[in-house]
């Protein structure tokens, strides 16, 4: 029997942990080219992710779940539109430490619910962080609406990457229950 | 000097005209609608944008100042008079105050190049050193101030279009907005959209029977959304599933919510 793929998407503002989150629940390493980056602006971090992570999680012989984590920078990067195809579900991580990358964070959101009618989950990372935002001020902040999930997140603990991913699941169930 | 704007945009040329600090006529000829700007040393003294062609009549017309047929009756005398005598006329007769009259002209140069900022194409020349007919009443502008103006509500605009990609969302009302409608000073613009909020309408559908360009939606829509009023949902056009595939992706999804549950811990 051939083997089944699955993929869901990990997309979020620059440096908000997407390469991290990946790396934490996939089983092999992640696949990211990581390249030098001049941008001022950006250099935050010296090394950004110019391909895409890509993670893997083997359910059994004939299931295989793809994590694909949105390459940076470039926003509106013709890859995210093929990313976005046939995805079961999309996850949005942000820096809760990091205010001024909210508004990104909230564009990028939009941008993907726009590519794909799919369900989606917020993860609110880095709340290891001494100056992370609490959940609520940062529903109000992303101006989210009522019933979309947010949970906090730090993608270095693989727990909460699984719970994260969890939650997407269970909304991708209750959606389909819905109908 | 002449080009398309497809090539070198509004902004740009009002930019080298002013760092230029040039003198003469740009006209930009577009198949709709024709344009004229004067420039005195890098400063706006002219402009004529289709209807609103800068005379004094019709600038005292669309300020509210005078009627329609006020504005006739004083076009025609402005053939013979010229704007200058007119508007000394009409000052000497206590219609108007000279303050009123530049008041009228510079709103009317700035609601002009405003329109003018936002062409994306049209033939344009500029013929340097011609100016206006001496019988014109020209108020110098400063460019500057004009272009870091268009540049923000330009700015604002593409910011918008980040936010609000599709114009295929849906809009409603937030559960509990932040602030009370009453107490709301909307605009007529805003109203109008606000009346078609409707669960199975789309932005662009509120555009169409607003009558409102993707442009112009956006801006209502982004701010009655930052007043906490509207929320942009997202109805679902989900994949119509037969009985037989729901249920694959069923056992599916929760084979893999199992997975994840009985999943280790480091
Ligand atoms: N404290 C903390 N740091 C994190 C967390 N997640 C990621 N980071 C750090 O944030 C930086 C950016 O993470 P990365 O995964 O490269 O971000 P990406 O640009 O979204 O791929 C790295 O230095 C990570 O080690 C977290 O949950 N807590
Ligand atoms: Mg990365």
């Amino acid at each position: 029997m051939q083997t089944q793929t699955v993929k869901m998407v990990i997309t979020g503002p620059f440096n908000s942990g997407k390469t991290q989150f990946v790396g934490a629940i996939s089983e092999i390493d992640v696949v990211a080219t990581e390249r030098k980056i001049s941008s001022e602006a950006e250099r935050v971090k010296d090394q950004t992710t110019v391909a895409m992570d890509f993670g893997r999680i083997t359910v059994d012989d004939d299931l295989v779940l793809y994590l694909f984590g949105t390459p940076g920078q470039r926003r509106f990067d013709f890859m995210w539109e093929i990313l976005a195809e046939g995805m079961l579900g999309f996850v949005v991580l942000v820096d809760s430490a990091r205010p001024e990358t909210f508004r990104e964070a909230r564009q990028i959101l939009e941008t993907f619910r726009a590519y794909a009618p799919t369900p989606y989950v917020v993860a609110a990372n880095k709340q290891d962080m001494e100056d992370a935002w609490a959940l609520d001020d940062l529903r109000i902040a992303l101006k989210l609406e009522e019933g979309v999930k947010m949970l906090p997140c730090v993608a270095k603990e693989k727990e909460t990457v699984k719970n994260v991913l969890l939650e997407l699941l269970y909304s991708i169930l209750e959606e389909m229950e819905e109908e | 000097m002449r080009g398309n704007l497809k090539d070198f945009s509004p902004t740009q040329i009002l930019n080298l005209v002013s760092l230029a600090k040039k003198t003469g006529m740009l006209a930009i000829d577009r198949k709709d609608v024709k344009a004229n700007l004067a420039f005195k040393e890098g400063k706006l003294v002219f402009v004529a944008v289709g209807d609103a062609d800068g005379t004094l009549a019709s600038v005292l017309q669309r300020s509210g100042r005078i009627t329609k047929e006020q504005a006739a009756a004083l076009a025609k005398r402005a053939q013979q008079t010229g704007d200058k005598q007119l508007g000394l006329l009409l000052i000497q007769k206590g219609y108007v105050s000279q303050a009123e009259i530049i008041q009228s002209i510079k709103k009317h140069a700035l609601a002009a190049v405003n329109q003018f900022a936002a062409w994306k194409e049209g033939l344009f020349s500029f013929e340097p050193g011609q100016q206006p007919g001496d019988e014109r009443i020209t108020v110098p502008l400063d460019l500057e101030n004009i272009i870091v103006q268009i540049a923000r509500v330009q700015k604002l605009d593409e910011q918008l279009e980040e936010e609000i990609p599709s114009l295929d969302i849906h809009l409603k009302f937030t559960e509990r907005p932040q602030v009370k409608m009453k107490e709301l000073q909307l605009n007529k613009d805003e109203w109008r959209v606000i009346n078609f909020i409707k669960p199975e309408n789309t932005i662009r559908m509120i555009a169409k029977s607003c009558n409102m360009s993707d442009k112009q939606i956006r801006r209502v829509v982004g701010s009655l959304r930052e007043a906490g009023l509207v929320e942009l949902v997202q109805i679902r056009k989900r994949e119509k599933l037969s009985d037989e595939e729901k249920s694959k992706k069923v056992a599916l999804v929760s084979r893999l919510i199992n997975h994840f549950q009985s999943m280790p811990a480091d």
